[in-house]
């Protein structure tokens, strides 16, 4: 989350131009987690078993946006993306999807700084997902479930949730935003290193990262329900029930897609100052605020206020106080294979827990239309989330 | 401590204050009275949580931490901190009508915490005869901490707190007047800097876009008020161009329009506006004449030096070139790290600065000769606003005869690389423990580094759009002058 208000104004002399050319873009943290404490690696993690009972396939797509230049590299004159696909499947058969690959896992943790374990350790994670397997369903009867990583992260590292969702019958797509993460690796072997980074203290950064994530989405939306499906499962999905979700820069992505795109119906920003322009009108589809303790109301972050007062329609705002910015990814459920602490006060096992079932309440209760008391107040089997009021900056 | 840990120190503030990523380990931490460090790093990976009031508990802990780890702490004389405290407070309780008859400096022993333990006691002793107003004793402590701070005379020295952003505000979004003055908000440390005119240089958007200001425009008032009397600069003028959130109180100029001589007054009101996001890149690059670069550097932060090589390895495929212009006018600064990693562009096996402790002990920092030389002609310009890391960088060009500097002598404010400490209000307090030099041992501080060709930016070339600087460091390179 930003930094800003930290910097603006108030530091004399010297610094004063240094914060406003090298600080005032808000940056997503780096860090894993910035996890404290090393131990001794683990070995492999095991993501924890979907909770669902339907089997779970997941297959890789490759998209081309030919309508636009790269972003990031205007010389590419085309928007490739990497897309992961999981879904519910016929049966339990077939090799296990990978988490990612060898270079993949190197890259990325030598791009984190982290190299405290063997490089090749996550893509030794094991998924719960069929590589490729037959998808399962009636045609036009599947929810769509779009996820966006953090800046710098991954789309694999929210598999635990994506895998969770379609255990209980979504499609969810998680998306790579190219070069904007240490590895996409298209087909072939090319791999799209983190051209963003380069540039990710520069002014209005935010903005362009959660604008391009929102134009990303609504291409993947084009392939993925549009008349020529980039997926051989497209026709089971209704094209009327898609939600997204993110962590981080993915949840500024969420809100910024349901901004310009109508298609998505519901969104959930895990923990992601937003910074997407909501019309004065205001937006009235459903909005999941999630957060750790850096986005309670009245925060440092003031996007998140901001924002509340133009979601004029179903909303809520949760905040995990022992939680931290990684406690909605997998990131977590890796760091003992990384020989790191989990970061937070919750247990890794936990926070998987608590974000699948608080996701999937929201996206039960809109895209399924089924009652969701969690969301309603607070649980007393779920102490460690409190439902905020930001009228009175309070979270209870 | 290395050489390497002090270059962490400035890019520290970068990184711990701007991107969330894990600051250095932490110093050992001294502690008061057995409870928490004094001197706290800030935390790690998340921001600091929301501020509560000032108080005497934390204008102690930042007395005791500037005397534990300033540069000069452990010598410095703690009594003149302890004054400069006292008559802040005095002069805020006189600002605010409740001037006290035993306002009284206390007897000051030369005993650091005897002397705390005094000043302490006489300012419970105080603020205990005040009115029950809250607003007042948190103005009060702030006040006094400020006053602390001031008192090390340190452009590095600085306590950020009360700091507010617009409820409203967007990421690519400014607050204050929409445009940029020809004299910085700094001028009030270093009065002696500031030369008329003062002018509009550069109009960014809001209020003074809508008023219709121009580069060139000459500013003749501002609130009544001349920004010069004779040759000396009044501080407070220019300071009032530079609001901060939630300041909104409309500025009145009289501004000169120079080719027309019309004179008129507007009134803007500081607001949120959107400047111009290219006119916001920390590194921007264009190739001019018959292939000299120019590439213009906002800030030494993360991965500058890589975005500067990167930017002109990118020109280079459009064909040869001949020479570059490294633009640092308006650098405020950033990781020495980031300097020397650039200055491995230009040399190899250089001393690019030291970095010295009060007793005279110095590291040593150098050249990033992992950095491919470049192997072109190069110029820097500068001017007041390249400040703190740009000084570094400037003064080594300079010292080595790397390459000539065009333009203004820079800012005069690189006391050294700063610490951020975390005080308990949550609020955040930094400064230098190891003071800067250049490589041939000068103090650039406050001097700032002089140009090798003196050309000032004037009103006149901001109206015109030319700019001077740039046109005479393309007649020292080769293939400049043809542009």
């Amino acid at each position: 989350m930003s930094l800003k208000p930290l910097l603006r104004g108030g530091l004399a002399a010297g610094l004063v131009a240094l914060a406003v050319s090298a600080c005032s873009a808000p940056v997503e943290p780096r860090s894993a987690g910035a996890p404290a404490t090393p131990s001794t690696p683990s070995g492999p993690a095991v993501l924890p078993a979907p909770t669902g009972a339907r089997p779970v396939g997941a297959t890789v797509l490759h998209l081309t946006d030919d309508s636009r230049a790269d972003p990031w590299v205007p010389e590419v004159k085309a928007r490739e993306l990497m897309v992961t696909v999981w879904y519910p499947a016929r049966e339990r058969s077939g090799r296990a999807a990978p988490y990612m690959s060898v270079k993949e896992s190197e890259l990325t943790l030598k791009g984190k700084r982290m190299t405290g374990a063997p490089l090749d350790i996550l893509s030794r994670t094991r998924t719960h997902a069929f590589a490729d397997a037959a998808p399962a369903g009636r045609d036009g009867s599947l929810p769509l479930v779009v996820l966006s990583p953090g800046f710098t992260m991954p789309r694999t590292t929210l598999t635990a949730l994506a895998e969770d969702l379609a255990s209980h019958g979504y499609v969810v797509a998680g998306v790579d935003h190219t070069y904007e993460n240490y590895a996409t690796t298209f087909p072939g072997g090319r791999v799209a290193d983190c051209v963003a980074c380069d540039s990710d203290t520069d002014f209005g950064f935010g903005t362009k990262v959660s604008g391009i994530r929102a134009a990303d989405v609504s291409f993947v939306l084009d392939r993925l329900t549009g008349d020529e499906p980039a997926w051989k499962g497209s026709s089971l999905i209704d094209p009327a029930k898609i939600a997204m979700a993110g962590q981080s820069m993915g949840g500024a992505g969420a809100l910024a897609a349901m901004v310009k795109d109508s298609r998505v119906r519901a969104g959930i920003d895990m923990d992601g100052t937003t910074y997407a322009r909501i019309p004065k009108g205001g937006l009235a589809r459903p909005m999941l605020f999630l957060g750790s303790a850096g986005h309670k109301p009245g925060g440092r972050d003031i996007s998140w206020d901001r924002d509340w007062k133009l979601l004029t329609g179903w909303k809520r705002w949760l905040v995990l106080p022992g939680g931290d910015h990684q406690s909605f990814t997998d990131v977590p459920l890796l760091a003992g294979a990384l020989g790191l602490e989990p970061p937070g006060s919750l247990t890794a096992a936990r926070s998987a827990e608590l974000t699948r079932t608080y996701v999937r309440a929201f996206l039960d209760l809109h895209l399924r239309a089924r009652p969701q008391p969690l969301l309603e107040r607070p649980s007393p089997r779920h102490p460690e989330v409190t439902h905020c009021a930001p009228a009175t900056k309070t979270c209870a | 401590m290395s050489a390497k840990t002090v270059a962490a120190g400035l890019a520290l503030l970068l990184a711990a204050a701007c991107t969330g990523q894990t600051p250095p380990r932490a110093l050992p931490g001294q502690t008061s009275a057995g409870g928490p460090p004094v001197c706290a790093e800030p935390p790690r990976g998340a921001p600091p949580a929301a501020e509560t009031p000032t108080t005497i508990d934390v204008v102690e802990q930042a007395y005791l931490c500037i005397l534990s780890r300033y540069y000069s702490g452990p010598t410095l004389d703690a009594r003149t901190l302890l004054n400069a405290g006292f008559l802040a407070f005095t002069q805020e309780l006189n600002r605010s009508g409740h001037d006290l008859a035993e306002a009284t400096m206390p007897a000051m022993s030369g005993d650091r915490t005897a002397d705390w333990a005094a000043f302490e006691k006489l300012y419970r002793r105080l603020t205990d005869l005040l009115p029950q107003d809250t607003k007042l004793r948190e103005r009060l402590a702030a006040t006094t901490l400020q006053a602390i701070v001031d008192a090390l005379n340190d452009n590095h020295a600085r306590w950020a707190h009360d700091l507010q952003r617009a409820p409203s505000a967007y990421d690519d979004e400014q607050y204050g007047l929409g445009f940029k003055p020809s004299l910085g908000p700094q001028v009030g440390g270093n009065p002696g800097t500031a030369l008329p005119p003062l002018f509009v240089t550069s109009v960014l958007g809001g209020a003074a876009e809508r008023a219709g200001l121009r580069p060139g425009d000459i500013i003749e008032s501002v609130n009544g008020s001349a920004p010069f009397v004779g040759d000396a600069v009044t501080p407070a003028a220019i300071t009032a161009l530079y609001p901060r959130y939630p300041q909104a109180d409309p500025v009145r100029l009289r501004v000169l329009r120079q080719d027309t001589g019309r004179r008129r007054e507007v009134t803007l009101k500081p607001g949120l506006f959107q400047p111009d996001p290219a006119a916001m890149r920390t590194v921007s690059a264009v190739r001019l004449g018959d292939g000299v670069a120019h590439v213009r550097l906002r800030g030494f932060g993360p991965d500058a030096a890589d975005r500067v090589l990167k930017a002109i390895s990118r020109l280079k495929t459009g064909g040869e070139l001949t020479g570059l212009v490294m633009d640092l006018r308006g650098n405020g600064g950033g990781s020495p790290v980031e300097v020397n990693r650039l200055l491995g562009a230009f040399a190899h096996g250089k001393v690019t600065a030291y970095q010295c402790a009060a007793d005279g002990a110095c590291d040593t920092m150098r050249t990033d000769d992992s950095v491919p030389l470049l192997g072109l002609p190069f110029v820097v310009l500068t001017d007041r606003g390249c400040a703190s890391a740009c000084e570094h960088f400037s003064a080594a060009v300079k010292d080595h005869g790397l390459g000539k500097l065009v333009g203004t002598r820079s800012a005069g404010a690189v006391s050294g690389p700063a610490q951020p400490y975390l005080l308990r209000d949550n609020t955040m307090l930094s400064f230098p423990a190891k003071h800067h030099l250049a490589p041939n041992r000068e103090v650039v501080d406050r001097v700032g580094v002089a140009p090798d060709h003196y050309v000032p930016a004037t009103a006149e070339d901001a109206a015109a759009g030319r700019d001077a600087a740039l046109a005479k460091a393309l007649t020292l390179l080769p293939g400049g002058s043809a542009s």
